[in-house]
């Protein structure tokens, strides 16, 4: 018999995170009820560039995912790997440190993203010195983690704790991959890809960011607090095996669902689709399993908040990921993409899967490590119908959103003509459903403050056991038994689980990424292609500080309905030069890629002045500041040397007359503005010209140019 | 149909085949070799989150409001 040891688990490092979520999980919701009610009534953004749709929305969706989701991650973990593990943290320093360490990325994400510091990339807009923080951090909480898994005192490893270093090891993998970028001052930089490749890149991530931060390290808190909360085994251990190994290895191929119909080459949206499809299996065996757990006991389910939201959470897992793959069809996804029904989609995963598994556990775990009992079982309740009919009040109008917008795209009168050629009228069609929205996230919002103010009587009538003092046998030698099996070998080398991991994921990552940064027929040249002038990339960066593909696309896929609307289609061979890639996911406004031409640049100064007086009934907010700020080309040469050596053509020591050249095109735009009766001192030194001058670019350079005489 | 499938088999990047065969191979294996498993190991892993709590202070009590 080995001896018994006695030691403590670390609760105030549960607590830190738990509070973390609370706070962070309010702020994020927030942020995206003021965005939500900015679509019905644009001037919510108060006038003011910091507050406005573009630069917000990044910030809600860091918040919800990194600051929400993330905080309720960490809790989970330290709670449940130290018990699993039987063995405190490795290292008390370590887990302060990650717990302040990821605060104050939190705090320096929320302060930079409204300054529309931003690299665009969706879900990883943070700029290089907080990506490095983020990296350090991430470190310090896997060597935490294992750390902790080598001291363990139990031989075997809990399914929980494998979703964890599968977790670890991706999100280490996607992090580097996504941000790899050349600096070129302190807040600001180009990413390493160009054009279709960073979209790969990103989409690779992004999609993974889903797959890995939300929903690989919640199916092990799932594995974990959803028997604790039944008081009863999972389901089927077996069926998690075979639901870890297959959901690790498929979900890393998904990423290019996000880019069908775009210029991304067939073979790469196949696999993507396929894959997808694929992911059916793993996903709803992990959902029939964590359900099934509740075998035997769903006359609880009716009395126990708790379980309330942990069932809801799991059948969200369920609709969300079988919707995901429905979404991957391409048939399917030429009506979706690009609309609010992947809006509804996601937040069926955030505020049903994430938000209810984190309110599950946040009211399960709080009052055992304040020794104490829930404040009000009759408030938690509350809380439950409150959230679930907010998510219900979410999803559906977007739902109804999406279809209705889409069909309106494509409607062709019986003349062949387009029946809405405005794009405007089908975004004032689906505003009632935007409200329904707002109204949905308000409902949702009201239930957390309604748990803010349970936990807070909860904890307040209670004292945390900081140093929860418990005993267990000490690890002895593992003796290997004749004709063991090679799973139950793994499960005791965490070193071995994380390589095998590791492979696996990356060999997903590297047969779908690899071929298209090495292999040059991917990406057909296209000889007209030029860089963008000095002017115009000043402008194209303040395009990407305002966020605007938040709202706009800039990839026209090869339908009628959409060649008919902007023009030709998207090719890839004309974003060689686009770092970062601007295609955006979602047409709140109409895709830009056409744009170039199309209307005057005084139409342009008009429109970001005041949208409605070229667009009446218009819910783009107005842009005051890009008239009144002096556009700043202090930058111009270090841009331009960055990207010379990122490969784009400019001729040698062009950066000593970026400068004059931008200059020269800037006086150009102010002549053409003033000749159409807009008069201001000192026009051609206003942002609002360097951003004509992209925008008059867009799509542009495949257009045949206009011939003499005609 | 199954014609048509199969002609246009060809055009399909070897990357796809290497991608269907692998996840095949892996699911395959991974499923049997579960199946095969001891139905006792699984039971006392199955159990282990319900089996963590040895506290020493605090008892393992409802902590629910009546």
């Amino acid at each position: 018999m080995a001896q018994i040891e006695k030691f403590s688990y670390d609760n105030a490092i549960v607590r830190n995170f738990a509070y973390a979520t609370v706070l962070w999980g309010v702020v994020g919701m927030l942020v995206g009820l003021i965005a939500a009610l900015q679509l019905i009534i644009p001037e919510l953004n108060l006038g003011i560039a910091e507050t406005t749709f573009g630069r917000i929305r990044p910030l809600h969706t860091n918040a919800a995912i990194f600051a929400f989701v993330g905080n309720g991650i960490f809790m989970g973990v330290y709670y449940s790997l130290q018990r699993l593990l039987k063995a405190r943290m490795f290292s008390d320093a370590l887990s302060k440190f990650h717990f302040w360490g990821w605060q104050a990325i939190i705090v320096s994400a929320a302060i930079t993203l409204p300054l529309g510091i931003t690299s665009s990339h969706e879900y990883a807009e943070l700029e290089w010195p907080i990506d490095i923080a983020i990296a350090v951090v991430w470190i310090a909480f896997g060597i935490n983690m294992f750390g902790t898994i080598l001291k363990r005192r139990e031989h075997h490893l809990y399914v929980a704790i494998w979703f964890y270093i599968a977790t670890w090891i991706t999100v280490t993998v996607l992090h580097v991959g996504n941000n790899l970028e050349i600096p070129v001052n302190m807040w600001k930089s180009y990413p390493v890809f160009a054009g279709v490749q960073d979209a790969l890149v990103q989409w690779w991530y992004g999609h993974n960011a889903v797959a890995f931060f939300l929903t690989t390290p919640y199916l092990g808190l799932m594995y974990y607090f959803l028997p604790k909360a039944a008081n009863r085994p999972v389901y089927s251990y077996k069926l998690s095996i075979i639901h870890f190994w297959a959901l690790i290895f498929i979900y890393i191929w998904a990423g290019p669902h996000h880019l069908l119909y775009t210029s991304l080459p067939d073979w790469a949206q196949s696999l993507g689709t396929v894959f997808s499809i694929m992911l059916i299996a793993p996903s709803w065996g992990g959902m029939l399993n964590g359900l099934l757990t509740l075998r035997g006991a769903w006359d609880r389910v009716r009395q126990d908040p708790i379980l309330k939201f942990m069932v809801v959470a799991v059948t969200a897992y369920g609709m969300a990921t079988f919707e995901g793959p429905m979404l991957s069809i391409k048939s399917v996804n030429a009506i979706s993409h690009f609309t609010d029904w992947t809006i509804g989609h996601v937040h069926v995963g955030t505020l049903g899967w994430n938000g209810f598994l984190t309110f599950g556990v946040l009211y399960w775990l709080l009052p055992r490590i304040f020794n104490t009992k829930l404040y009000s079982i009759k408030l938690a309740n509350a809380h439950f119908w409150i959230g679930t009919l907010g998510i219900l009040f979410y999803a559906i109008p977007l739902y109804w959103a999406g279809w209705t917008q889409s069909l309106m795209w494509k409607q062709f009168t019986a003349d062949g003509f387009l029946q809405y050629g405005n794009f405007l009228e089908t975004v004032t069609q689906i505003l009632p459903m935007y409200a329904l929205r707002a109204l949905g996230g308000t409902l949702y919002l009201v239930g957390v403050f309604i748990m803010v103010y349970n936990l807070l009587k909860t904890v307040n009538s209670g004292k945390l056991e900081a140093n929860e003092a418990v005993e267990a046998p000490a690890r002895e030698t593992y003796v290997k038994h004749k004709g063991e099996h090679w799973h139950r070998w793994i499960e005791r080398r965490p070193m071995q689980m994380l390589v095998a991991s590791t492979i696996l994921i990356l060999i997903g990552g590297l047969v779908e990424v690899a071929p298209m940064m090495l292999v040059d027929n991917n990406v057909p040249r296209i000889e007209s292609v030029t860089p963008y002038t000095p002017l115009e990339l000043t402008g194209r960066d303040i395009y990407i500080r305002e966020g605007c593909l938040g709202c706009h696309s800039q990839m026209v896929r090869p339908f009628r309905s959409e060649t008919e609307r902007y023009g030709d289609y998207s090719k890839s061979g004309e974003f060689i030069y686009d770092r970062p890639f601007l295609w955006g996911s979602k047409r709140t406004g109409p895709d830009l890629h056409r744009l170039g031409g199309k209307y005057p640049d005084s139409w342009h100064f008009n429109h970001m002045l005041d949208p409605e007086s070229m667009s009446p009934g218009s819910i783009m907010p107005p842009y005051p500041w890009l008239i009144e700020d002096d556009v700043d080309l202090g930058e111009l040469p270090d841009k331009i040397r960055v990207l010379r050596t990122l490969g784009t053509p400019y001729p040698a020591r062009y950066e000593e007359i970026a400068v004059n050249d931008a200059q020269k095109q800037a006086m150009q735009v102010a002549q053409s503005l003033r000749a159409d009766g807009i008069e201001m001192e000192g026009l051609e030194n206003k942002e609002i010209v360097a951003l004509i001058a992209y925008l008059q670019r867009l799509g542009t350079d495949i257009k045949p140019k206009p011939q003499a005489g005609n | 149909m199954y014609k048509y499938l199969l002609e246009n088999a060809g055009d399909i990047n070897w990357m796809a085949i290497f991608a269907l065969v692998t996840f095949v191979a892996i699911f395959l294996i991974g499923t049997i070799t579960v199946l095969r498993r001891d139905a006792g190991f699984i039971e006392k892993m199955s159990r282990m989150p319900l089996e963590d709590s040895n506290t020493l202070t605090s008892e393992n009590a409802d902590h629910h409001e009546k």
